[in-house]
């Protein structure tokens, strides 16, 4: 159990804070109007400047108190959706659906086990001297994989960047768990998969009317000529694969 | 004319050459650790016996410790040794629990009085050191590593009732009179809340000790961190698999067993139990003792002389859950006999959260008086046939 100082742990949780509310601020920001880059690194700059203020006037003092510190992967994957906003980018890839499930799945187990449902010991397993180091190095050789090869980039970077931080100096408490997620994430990857799901679900309804539609101009004006229209019954996943 | 062009690296390759260089980084930083920190788990320490065999308590004394002007409410004491028979106390008062005002105070037990109390924490400290709020102070607890320095856990919340407790641990190097925060420990995944301290720490053989820690949000079960001589944490594991009990008193049965006295919250209201034969790394819960306990605190030691000392409210038919304070003795942790009641009053009296401290030949007991003040009792130990 090799636990990081408390100085380093005061400057990680400010400057981790200030990228969650420059984050939050950006995607409260009115969506009909994209954010320039100087608004953006106004933004950022109040962010850093509200967390540098002494005691209670910084807000790292109240979400401290509340949330403690965030995750690594949380701050790694701000800061990517912060890059995403700066070039301009507005459909996020910061949060995949793998990525999601696996952190709603693993933070679902995480937490049954921490409130006592379980007795598995895993929040204690991230402490350990020898699995959770392992792991670590592991997963991170598997996200520079990733990034090579052009996977996934945005998020096996950000993961990367969490993973680099517990190695080196053991942010944000030492454990590997709280590297890698805390309940704020947690839930935006469940939020992530339910909007995907209801997404799905809708686009689905969506192609069944597209699907009914044309059976039934056919059937009142059989041309023959259109019948290839019905290809456009794929048209959504079309978009999916230009949004890449 | 030839146009002369400088190799560029390709973007590509510094990308990999800078994620190559990171990961060989991480590697170099966790081999260093594995290779400073390979170490055996110590195992708790069993007194050194001293005319090992049965012994008799008799009260020398019993008074109150002096308490904060302006402060009405106090609970949860905590005691340890320093140099010279002395000992140190703390314990929160304040205006009532939960209050802004509550602080940990402190007061030194020499010469056969406690001197004035001081202040050793408070939220506005914990939150000037931590860079962020404490919103309420709770139990604190109390060790002394074999460099003299005094190890304080104090329970700090966060957002929320004692459901939402951290625990701070400070650090004295001047014998209780200042204190430095060292960090929050971390025990919990959910924002790192729930975790809370109450009972007395266990030697480790290396000179390390465990803490007692506990979880309550809805679900409360006993945990422990084991820390190493320079008060640095080396594992943290949980005790049984029950949902219902807290606040373990941990004491070493024998070389192989160590056993926790757990705090019922069951609908049992008896004294719970659990048992690890492997230096605490597992444990099993056991079944619940023949004794009652309606969801309050104990206290157990193992005494120099080898038997056992628990503090604990007996819950009489005509009485409150906390209104008898009992203190009893057994041989081998299974059957006690009763020494005396050190305190006891009617129905809705409180005499609570006990803790036990052996210096020299002497048993000091502090124990919460009616959530207004710390109870100080002073029992002599003799050893069987020498009175």
């Amino acid at each position: 159990m090799n636990l990081p100082d408390l100085s380093l742990q005061i400057l990680y949780g400010r400057l981790g804070w200030a990228i969650v509310i420059a984050t939050v601020v950006c995607a409260l920001w009115r969506r009909a109007a994209p954010m320039s880059r100087v608004t953006l690194g106004f933004v950022i700059a109040l962010s850093l400047a509200a967390v540098a203020l002494p005691g209670d006037l910084s807000p790292a003092w109240s979400l401290g108190l509340a949330f403690q510190y965030p995750s690594g992967l949380l701050v790694g994957c701000c800061l990517l959706r912060l890059g995403e906003r700066w070039q301009g980018i507005r459909r996020s890839q910061v949060m995949p659906q793998a990525l999601a499930g696996v952190l709603a799945v693993s933070g679902t187990l995480l937490y049954l086990d921490a409130v006592g449902f379980l007795a598995r010991g895993f929040y204690y397993a991230g402490f350990g001297a020898g699995l959770a180091p392992a792991m670590a190095v592991l997963g991170a050789a598997g996200c520079v994989l990733a990034i090579v090869r052009g996977h996934a980039r945005g998020p096996a970077a950000s993961l990367l960047g969490a993973l680099v931080l517990f190695s080196l100096l053991r942010l944000p408490t030492g454990n590997l768990w709280d590297a890698l997620l805390d309940p704020l994430l947690w839930g935006w990857a469940v939020a992530t998969l339910l909007f995907g799901a209801v997404r799905r679900s809708g686009r689905r309804a969506t192609d069944r009317i597209a699907a009914v539609e044309p059976e039934s101009t056919t059937s009142s004006t059989p041309a023959p000529s259109l019948q290839p229209a019905a290809a456009e019954h794929f048209s959504s996943l079309k978009e999916q694969v230009s949004g890449k | 004319m030839e146009n002369l062009q400088i190799p560029q690296p390709r973007p590509r390759n510094v990308v990999l050459l800078g994620c190559v260089l990171l990961v060989l980084l991480m590697l170099g930083a966790e081999g260093m650790r594995w290779m400073r920190g390979a170490h055996a788990a110590a195992q708790p320490t069993m007194s050194a016996t001293r005319g090992a065999g049965p012994v008799t308590l008799t009260e020398l004394s019993h008074t109150r410790i002096p308490a904060p002007k302006g402060m009405p409410s106090a609970h949860a004491s905590s005691m340890t040794p320093l140099p010279g028979n002395r000992l140190l106390a703390f314990w929160w008062a304040g205006s009532r629990e939960s209050g802004p005002d509550v602080k940990v105070f402190a007061s030194t037990w020499a010469n056969g009085a406690w001197s004035a109390p001081w202040v050793v924490a408070s939220r506005e400290s914990l939150g000037a050191a931590l860079g962020y709020g404490v919103r309420r102070i709770g139990n604190p607890v109390a060790w002394t590593d074999r460099d003299g320095k005094i190890h304080l856990y104090v329970v700090a919340t966060g957002l929320g009732g004692w459901a939402a407790s951290r625990v701070a641990h400070i650090v004295s190097n001047d014998q209780g009179a200042s204190f430095h925060v060292r960090r929050v420990l971390p025990t919990s995944p959910l924002f790192n809340t729930s975790a809370l301290v109450r009972t007395s720490p266990l030697a480790l053989g290396d000179g390390g000790w465990w803490l007692p820690v506990y979880f309550e949000i809805g679900n409360k079960y006993p945990m422990l961190m084991a820390f190493d001589a320079q008060g640095n944490p080396t594992s943290l594991a949980r005790i049984g698999s029950s949902t219902s009990t807290l606040q373990p008193a941990i004491v070493p049965v024998s070389k192989t067993e160590v056993r926790a006295l757990l705090r019922d919250d069951s609908e049992a209201r008896r004294m719970q139990h659990a048992t690890s034969h492997d230096g605490g790394a597992s444990w099993q819960d056991l079944p619940a003792l023949d004794l009652p306990n309606h969801n309050t605190s104990m206290a157990a030691i193992r005494l120099a002389s080898g038997q056992f000392v628990m503090l604990y409210n007996h819950a009489a038919d005509d009485a409150s859950a906390r209104s008898v304070l009992r203190l009893s003795i057994s041989d081998d942790m299974r059957s006690w006999r009763t020494v005396a009641d050190v305190a006891s009053g009617k129905a809705g009296d409180e005499f609570s959260y006990p803790t036990l401290q052996q210096v020299g030949d002497e048993l000091h007991i502090t124990y919460t008086w009616q959530r207004q003040a710390i109870a100080h009792h002073r029992y002599r130990i003799h050893a069987e046939g020498t009175i």
